[in-house]
């Protein structure tokens, strides 16, 4: 089964890397498309943090002690303030151990 | 793929060369930038409990980091293979974009180029190799930018599982909220206007609810739930303004 994904998502990568590179592809993208597309980074990777941040145990966790939640708020803090991404990381991972280990 | 691009390496003259080893001097600090990811990776793959062959077969054919992170994510989850790859097209659909981008440069090459380069198409390839135009485009300058990356994500990626096969528990370390940070970190710089904050809301609000509901594809759906909310925001925007 992870081998049928793991081929999957491989056809599917080299499927949208090089479908505009192959020079007998007449068709190009409309604006609408372009558009819809620009939205799939910040909704899809908000969706995968959703539960990851809020849900343990199959329960919705949505307290403030949840070192999840408070170590996520101050990885966007952390990344208005300094605009390092590396660096942001590092430190909310930090801050998540501490909560943790605090809390 | 790998193959093809060995193939290449035939007798190059002394100016492809020189070109293959400036392209991949310029994506070292990309590639070692990398290296947390890559680490995570792997070692992320074994806490999930796949194989070290199928956690190295991520990165050597799949090979694209935040794709990779989301699929072991929702492996661990327990999520169905079809959400899984519908999310995987959606989320790496920026590189259509890239490739349209690319397509003046790369399209007129032979086709076992066409195919290595793409292969090689990541973020930190568009970054380096857009800039040129078909003048100064470089095959082989791009060939060693895209092949420093593939090599680099791979060595760290098998580090990451070694790394994950000698330390026990892994799964109790909570190694799953550096992939949300990381996230969080990629989205934060892109919420500029007002479809956006529309989109990450939407997004937010349905996968916590489809979540509780206990929905198999709540992930995806969520995901385009947002899309869509943030793309009739835009569209809805620009007819009032």
């Amino acid at each position: 089964m992870i081998w049928a994904i793991i081929g999957g998502m491989t056809l599917i990568l080299f499927f949208n890397r090089y479908l505009f590179l192959e020079p007998r592809l007449p068709i190009r993208l409309n604006r609408g498309v372009k558009e819809f597309l620009s939205f799939a980074v910040p909704g899809m990777l908000t969706a995968i943090c959703g539960p990851i941040i809020f849900v343990k145990d199959h329960q919705l966790d949505l307290s403030p002690g949840n070192p999840y939640l408070l170590a996520g708020l101050c990885a966007i803090g952390l990344m208005l303030w300094s605009r390092n991404v590396l660096l942001s990381v590092a430190l909310s991972v930090a801050l998540f151990y501490l909560f943790r280990w605090w809390l | 793929m790998p193959l093809l691009t060995a193939g290449m390496f035939l007798m190059p003259d002394a100016l492809a060369r020189t070109a293959f080893v400036r392209g991949t001097i310029a994506c070292l600090p990309l590639t070692l930038a990398c290296a947390p990811w890559g680490l995570l990776a792997g070692s992320t793959a074994i806490d999930a409990q796949l194989t070290p062959a199928q956690s190295q077969g991520l990165s050597l054919f799949v090979f694209a980091g935040a794709a990779q992170l989301v699929a072991i994510g929702m492996i661990k989850g327990g999520a169905s293979a079809i959400s899984i790859l519908v999310t995987t097209l959606l989320l790496t659909s920026q590189h259509l974009l890239y490739a349209m981008h690319l397509r003046p440069l790369v399209a007129p090459l032979e086709p076992r180029w066409r195919f290595g380069l793409g292969f090689l198409l990541t973020d930190e390839f568009f970054a380096l190799v857009s800039p040129f135009d078909q003048k100064t485009f470089n095959r082989w300058y791009a060939l060693g930018v895209g092949l420093c990356m593939y090599v680099g994500w791979n060595i760290f990626t098998l580090l990451g599982v070694v790394l994950g096969k000698s330390i026990p528990g892994l799964d109790q370390l909570g190694l799953e909220f550096s992939i949300a940070a990381t996230f969080i970190a990629l989205i934060t710089p892109i919420v500029r206007n007002i479809p956006t904050v529309v989109c990450v809301a939407v997004s937010l609000l349905s996968v916590v609810l489809f979540g509780y509901w206990q929905w198999e594809s709540a992930i995806v759906l969520a995901g385009l739930a947002g899309m869509v909310a943030g793309y009739l925001c835009k569209r809805l925007g620009g007819i009032w303004a």
